[in-house]
């Protein structure tokens, strides 16, 4: 356990001394919900249907919010990965006394603490100030699902971050991943009305899946069934990213 | 007998690239050291110190061949090395965003260190190295002078048995260089043993007790000091000043087996194998009576290390 306490610790000072690190995993996402969705729900009276069920934007973005955070603070995880290989200590912490796995699990359990905390800044700021109603009795495993995201996205983009060896492509890579994956998913829109090859393209995308199950487990839209497949293939997706990840960690130095 | 630190034996690194031509860094490397040995790998750029170094710290795995720290295997037993190591990487390893403090307290936290251990340790070293006014700094705020010396600092906060150093003194400044290498030298005494790999053969020379000079992937010199320079054919230098060079004095000069004789006037310079013959040259020069000043040094650690890789490239070529 020492050498994930010693992980947990290293992450945390980190964040307190860089405010701008604790801005991005924990503010941005509020704000985007607060600025953006709020916005947006004004902007849209009507609402948006899923399924053929109304409802207004708030609530359909929560569970965009909280996907979006899981995969901004993969994002961040994944910065300081490439940060950390760029200025050599990342080859430092691979000569620490532990294993490869406790390196990895120190980062992910950290990275997914801080998304918890999130999910519940998320939650309450959408419950109270938002007014959205919330399915209380899925509230665990909405953290599941949260963790398992952020594990998920984690493993994938770490993959990118041990793979790639430069600053201008990575910021390059992470930049047309955050847009392309955001914009083309149900992040933040239904894709019922979405033109069809964009729509099977965003069916196809993992945020999709989790935005998906997310939003099943906050407010209770969408099939049970559909739901489950999307879990099983973000589960699937999160395994093949671990297997994928683990291997470049191994050549990474 | 004890364990030797360090035990490599036939050590082949491939490195394999997509379409690209396959790269053989190391190519059957095979070198011990002892404990409490401070051991230099030398060699110029890209003939694999830096891949045999990542290999012995875990880094990278080996393609062919064993090498073990302290009897622990780096392939069986990575965690039982990482456990007995410390490293200096090549790069500038610290963390940016920790203030110095800060830095030595995750260091010693990853390699089990109490807090009250730490604080400890850590005022001896902020003196050692001269850390004090940075201490609530951040390293990406500092210049590079002074993150390397927080870098190397940092290895003297814990007591792992074997320590690795990259490059450790590149970019510090005259004084920090001297404690490093001073720090270097009690550390050896106290029973460590020290790894180094540096362009600076001088500090070399200064520093280690045993040393492997690669080139090509190859071990091309190993042993202690006077070993390797026995290897060259100019391991000492004779200079002479005569009250004139006789005819008789040439005659002499010409009967002694040097591997180069040059004549300057009054001064005569002369390369020979050992010692022994530079001490019978001087006393057979003393006798023709025109004799006024001698100075017998041996090769440096750079001359050697130039013409062994002069010949490997006269081999090659």
């Amino acid at each position: 356990m020492k050498p994930i306490f010693s992980i947990l610790y290293r992450e945390y000072m980190i964040r307190v001394s860089f405010v701008t690190w604790f801005f991005f995993d924990m503010g941005l996402p509020l704000l985007y919900m607060l600025l953006f969705g709020f916005a947006f729900d004004k902007a849209l009276p009507g609402g948006v249907h899923v399924d053929g069920i109304a409802m207004g934007y708030n609530e359909y973005f929560l569970a965009g919010v909280l996907a979006m955070s899981c995969f901004g603070s993969a994002i961040n995880q994944s910065y300081g990965f490439f940060t950390d290989r760029d200025n050599g200590i990342f080859y430092e912490h691979l000569t620490y006394p532990m294993t490869r796995s406790q390196f990895l699990l120190g980062k992910i359990l950290f990275q997914c603490c801080m998304s918890v905390v999130q999910c519940t800044l998320t939650l309450l700021a959408g419950v109270f100030l938002l007014h959205i109603t919330m399915r209380w009795d899925l509230v665990w495993l909405v953290f599941f699902g949260v963790m398992l995201g952020t594990s998920g996205w984690f493993f994938f983009l770490a993959l990118f971050a041990f793979r790639i060896r430069r600053n201008d492509t990575f910021n390059t890579f992470i930049n047309v991943a955050y847009f392309v994956l955001m914009f083309v998913s149900s992040t933040f829109y239904p894709l019922e009305r979405v033109p069809g090859p964009l729509r099977v393209l965003a069916y196809i995308n993992p945020l999709t899946w989790h935005a998906d199950a997310l939003r099943y487990l906050t407010i209770g839209v969408g099939s049970g069934q559909t739901i489950l497949v999307e879990l099983a293939c973000f589960v699937t997706f999160s395994l093949i990213s671990f297997g994928f990840a683990v291997h470049a960690l191994q050549d990474a130095a | 007998m004890a364990i030797p630190a360090i035990e490599v034996q036939d050590l082949v690194k491939v490195y394999k690239k997509r379409r690209k031509p396959s790269v053989r860094a190391l190519n059957g490397v095979s070198f011990s050291v002892r404990q409490g040995e401070i051991f230099g790998l030398l060699g110029p750029n890209g003939a694999g110190k830096s891949t045999a170094l990542k290999i012995l710290t875990t880094l990278l795995q080996p393609t062919s061949g064993s090498a073990a720290v302290l009897g622990y295997d780096v392939t069986a037993q990575p965690l039982e090395v990482r456990r007995s190591i410390c490293v200096v990487v090549q790069e500038d390893a610290v963390e940016l965003y920790l203030t110095v403090r800060n830095n030595f307290i995750s260091f010693g936290q990853f390699h089990g260190l109490s807090r009250i251990e730490i604080g400890r340790r850590t005022g001896r070293i902020i003196e050692l190295f001269g850390l004090e006014e940075y201490m609530n700094q951040q390293p990406i705020d500092l210049s590079g002078g002074v993150r390397r010396r927080v870098q190397v600092a940092k290895m003297f906060l814990v007591d792992k048995p074997v320590v690795f150093l990259d490059e450790a003194t590149t970019g510090m400044d005259t004084i920090s260089k001297r404690a490093t290498l001073n720090a270097i030298k009690e550390e050896s005494k106290g029973g460590r043993t020290v790894i180094l790999t540096t362009h600076m053969l001088e500090e070399a020379e200064e520093l280690c007790t045993s040393l492997a000079i690669l080139n090509h992937g190859n071990v091309i010199a190993e042993g202690n000091l006077d070993t390797v320079k026995a290897t060259t054919v100019w391991p000492y230098y004779l200079w002479m000043t005569f009250e004139k060079v006789t005819r008789t004095v040439h005659d002499a000069l010409k009967r002694i087996p040097s591997v180069k004789l040059e004549v300057k006037g009054r001064s005569v310079e002369l390369t020979l194998k050992d010692q022994q013959m530079a001490l019978k040259t001087v006393a057979r020069m003393q006798k023709t009576g025109l004799l006024q000043h001698f100075e017998i040094t041996g090769a440096s650690l750079e001359d050697v290390f130039v013409e062994l890789l002069d010949k490997q490239r006269g081999g090659r070529g």
